[in-house]
């Protein structure tokens, strides 16, 4: 099926002479999507495979006394029962959720998995999963983390030693590192100071001081396809994963270290990601690859929705204590801020990133931000969309709004006027490169959404609100492939799991290296054994890394084919030019070489040229950070606390949008999810740590309903070293909406609500209804 | 568990599959008959991955069991396309750019057009009303009304 695009049909260029990046193209495997075609792990079924159930710890934090598997093993159709006990040998690391397969002495949260059965009837395993006697003794569970910072504060779990943090880099590279838990046993797992100024001083000069506590419920990045993981392993020593994963050389490296095994050994396959959001990096792959090993058997584990929503990698509560001064003509003169982010029973929240951002919008001389990763007996956390940014954001663009109230200033304005640009320094001291914060605000302004602002506030219970978000972005080398083929096409290889249509947008840039059409170009994803290195899709990098390998790649290919046509069209290589699907002289083009000759000259019976092989390989170093604005129009009833939102528009500076209607995409579904956010979801957990809402009814996401068309307004400001001056796109778009929706609501009905989602009991608590 | 013979027609085909009588609709039609568009996202009925038609009426099939799809005619999304070319909502959807992961769009293309079937002018809120029962966490929702829109002035304009 062809692909179809606007792009094909108008072969012109842009006032940039662009002929295939800038365009709105339509996604590369669009055909197979729509047909349910595109193989999903789910979907894919291997000889002699075995399915497998997992045996969730039923207790927030309990020892161990005995796990009895002699039924289950008994029960009809049971092929294996798997413990702790069964496995095989493997580097474990109790410090890091990864790192551990199944305990054998403490249970730290409730959905710890603690056993697996393999039957080859799904329906079997899970029978016999309720067959397993397994005794417990309870411990104390501690819940709170803010409580469980105290001194006194029973202890989550055993000291941690070793934590690895490889994957929190992936997602966000800062100049700057946490202190790890260190001295007197304690639930505090990292914390991390930044200080400049004297904000005794900035307080001093401020003309309104506002303190305040905000709240941020943990969430789940609900990927409509849960964890779906596949493992086989064989005699001769070699591993196969099938898994639904954004990172699959990060798991490669993951998994040889765990086996000892040679990554030349392993070979891990990204099937299409139904959905990551940032939790799907690492997680079931260990434990699938050791039942695989256990059994010499293909091993299928698909996590049910509860499953996901009890044993997934959620993103975190957090606390966040914020006092800012501003002066009478806006100036913010002092910032101090103590963030908490609840990691649940492993480390790995991302505190630094809520650091750097709640410190990072705004210039001010006078800052003072702690942030404390703290233990909890939970879920342990991981990454959604621009980790731990919302949570320090909401903070911050609320207590933006209020000063400015306080002030009686444009909320535009205010935030204008502090905006951190172009060698402004962040919390760590970094200075920022090139930044669209300000444009974005710019832009912003000019949407219906804003520019409506008056009329609809004329409206009772109606109001508009603002608030920016951003996200640093990760680095990460990142190579490329790109293969002339016998006809004239190219195949692109890249080794970066597409999770948001960056294949499209590789497909784009090497079509507009070579000024080819873009049916001319295809490109795959190729697994951990036949595709070049790439980072692990987070972080928003994949476009402004992978891409730019893929470009050089294919300014490789355009070389070598220059090289290649110098005596035949008698030429230095500085005189030829691509266009129109041949190499030709400049001025001249008539004297050319198809890409078809090429083809046949480099690859047919005794031909004359060598193959034509375009390499591209990188390293980034340079940070592209991405921001946004966005503006809320929102109705409050103020009998129920129900929250009608009309209008939403997000403006978000993208560097250079190779593809519009992917970056729209991006820009629209991040901001679905900070609605979401902001309004409905929350993972509610009783005393004694149950997660009380594991389904998608009482896990509220937002529907068709909930959410009007959301206006988009594209920012350009280019990063330095991008393809085309592309920068970070995915994750920007879901950090302002909690700060933008409150600041909404407290505009309609002057009422704040310090803490997220704003269900309508926390809003009429709020107004003072309840 | 002793099975059971079950007929039902799937995407204009007859076929006789044996079923335990827990099977879901869903897991008959991805496992025994090997058509895996549908999803299963929540097995609660939540999400709406799993939507077919089943005698015109749309259902969540993680919800059916097998025995009661018996004699009855259930269109997946594989049942869409004809002769070779694609459905006007599939191909609005590409077009769109009303997809993202996919995972939802096997659900929410047959959940859209049966709301065309029904409905083939639907204003933007009936079609938000329509799809409510589809989550999609990639999109914010905002390209599929327009994929739906744009499928209807097609459809239209060709009728």
């Amino acid at each position: 099926m062809a692909q179809e695009t606007k792009a094909r049909e108008d072969t012109g260029t842009d006032g940039a002479g662009h002929t295939a990046v800038g365009r709105r193209v339509t996604r590369l495997e669009g055909a197979a999507k729509v047909t349910g075609k595109t193989v999903y792990a789910d979907d894919m079924k291997l000889p002699g495979m075995l399915h497998a159930k997992a045996l969730y710890a039923p207790h927030a934090h309990a020892r161990i006394k005995s796990i009895d598997t002699a039924k289950a093993r008994a029960a009809p159709g049971v092929y294996a029962v798997i413990t702790a006990d069964d496995l095989p040998d493997y580097k474990r690391n109790d410090s890091n959720r990864q790192g551990l397969i199944f305990p054998d002495k403490e249970v730290l949260f409730r959905g710890q998995p603690v056993a697996a059965v393999l039957s080859e009837d799904p329906h079997v395993a899970e029978q016999a999963v309720e067959m397993i006697e397994a005794e417990f003794e309870a411990l104390p569970a501690v819940l709170d983390a803010v409580a469980a910072m105290e001194e006194d504060s029973p202890l989550v779990r055993e000291p941690l030693h070793d934590v690895d943090r490889s994957e929190e880099r992936g997602h966000v590279s800062v100049e700057t590192e946490e202190t790890e838990q260190e001295g007197e046993p304690s639930n505090i797992a990292s914390s991390a100071p930044f200080a400049r100024g004297d904000v005794e001083a900035g307080f001093a000069q401020a003309d309104v001081v506002i303190d305040r506590t905000w709240r941020s419920a943990m969430v789940h990045q609900s990927y409509i396809e849960p964890h779906s993981t596949i493992a086989d392993y064989d005699i001769s020593g070699e591993l196969r994963v099938w898994t639904s994963t954004q990172a699959p050389f990060y798991i490669r490296d993951e998994l040889a270290q765990a086996f000892g095994l040679p990554e030349s050994r392993i070979r891990i396959t990204a099937t299409e990601v139904g959905g990551g959001f940032g939790g799907k990096i690492y997680l079931t792959e260990l434990m699938v690859a050791a039942l695989a090993i256990a059994v010499q058997r293909p091993v299928k584990y698909i996590m049910s929705r509860k499953d996901d929503m009890l044993a997934g990698t959620p993103a975190p509560y957090a606390h966040i204590e914020l006092k800012t001064g501003m002066k009478r003509d806006g100036t913010l003169t002092a910032l101090q801020s103590r963030l908490i982010y609840d990691s649940g029973a492993f480390p790995g929240a991302p505190m630094l990133p809520g650091c750097m951002l709640i410190g990072g919008y705004y210039r001010c001389d006078n800052i003072d931000i702690k942030g404390y990763e703290v233990l909890t007996n939970k879920v342990s956390v991981g990454a959604l969309r621009a980790p731990g940014a919302h949570n320090a954001t909401f903070a911050i663009e609320s207590q933006m709004d209020m000063m400015a109230n306080e002030l009686g200033l444009d909320p535009l304005e205010v935030r204008l006027k502090n905006a951190v640009g172009e060698g402004d320094p962040m919390p760590n001291g970094q200075a920022y490169p090139a930044i669209g914060l300000r444009e974005c605000l710019e832009a912003i302004a000019d949407s219906d959404v804003w520019r409506r602002r008056r009329e609809v506030e004329a409206t009772p219970n109606r109001g508009v609100g603002l608030a920016v978000g951003g996200w640093l972005g990760g680095l990460q080398p990142a190579s490329a492939i790109v293969c002339l083929n016998a006809d004239g096409t190219l195949n692109v290889t890249v080794g970066s799991a597409d999770i948001t249509g960056s294949n499209t947008s590789f497909q784009q840039i090497v079509a507009e290296v070579l000024k080819v059409p873009l049916d001319m170009v295809n490109v795959e994803t190729g697994d951990t054994r036949t595709a070049p290195y790439a980072g692990m899709s987070a972080g928003s990098k994949t476009v402004y890394t992978v891409g730019r390998a893929v470009k050089e790649a294919a300014e490789d290919v355009r070389q070598q084919m220059f090289e290649l046509a110098m005596k035949r069209l008698e030429v230095e290589p500085e005189d030829m030019e691509v266009a129109d699907g041949q190499v030709q002289v400049k001025g001249a083009p008539d004297r050319a070489m198809t890409f078809q000759r090429f083809g046949k000259l480099s690859t047919n019976f005794g031909a004359p040229f060598p193959v034509i092989v375009g390499r591209g390989s990188i390293t980034a170093r340079k940070m592209a950070p991405g921001f946004s604005a966005q503006a809320a129009d929102v109705e409050v009833d103020p009998e129920t606390g129900q929250v009608t939102l009309h209008g939403y528009a997000i403006a978000q500076d993208a560097g250079f949008a190779i593809n519009p209607l992917s970056v729209e995409g991006q820009m629209q579904g991040g901001a679905s999810q900070g609605i979401g956010i902001a309004l409905w979801e929350e993972m509610q957990y009783d005393q004694h740590g149950r997660l009380l809402n594991a389904n998608l009814l009482d896990y509220r996401l937002p529907t068709a309903r909930d959410l009007p068309p959301i206006e988009t307004i594209i920012v350009e400001v280019p990063s330095e070293e991008g393809p085309y001056g592309a920068r970070i796109v995915g994750e920007p778009s879901i950090v302002a909406g909690a700060a933008a929706i409150g600041n909404a609501i407290d505009n309609a009905v002057g009422t704040r609500v310090d803490e997220v989602p704003i269900t309508p009991e926390r809003l009429l608590r709020a107004m003072g209804k309840l | 568990m002793p099975r059971q013979l079950i007929t039902l027609t799937v995407n204009g085909r007859e076929r006789e599959v044996a079923v335990e009588p827990h099977w879901t609709l869903l897991e008959t039609v991805r496992d025994a008959l090997q058509l895996t568009g549908p999803k299963e996202g929540c097995g609660t009925g939540d999400c709406g991955a799993c939507t077919m038609v089943v005698d015109g009426r749309i259902v969540t099939s993680c919800l059916m069991l097998a025995p009661q799809a018996n004699g009855r005619d259930v269109t997946t999304i594989e049942g869409l396309q004809s002769n070779g070319s694609l459905d006007p909502v599939q191909q609005a959807f590409i077009d769109a750019g009303g997809l993202q992961c996919g995972f939802c769009i096997p659900g929410m293309i047959v959940a859209a057009r049966n709301l065309l079937n029904d409905n083939p002018s639907p204003t933007l809120d009936q079609i938000r009303e329509g799809l409510a029962g589809n989550l999609c966490r990639c999109t914010g929702y905002t390209k599929i009304f327009e994929a739906v829109e744009l499928a209807a002035e097609r459809i239209r304009g060709s009728a």
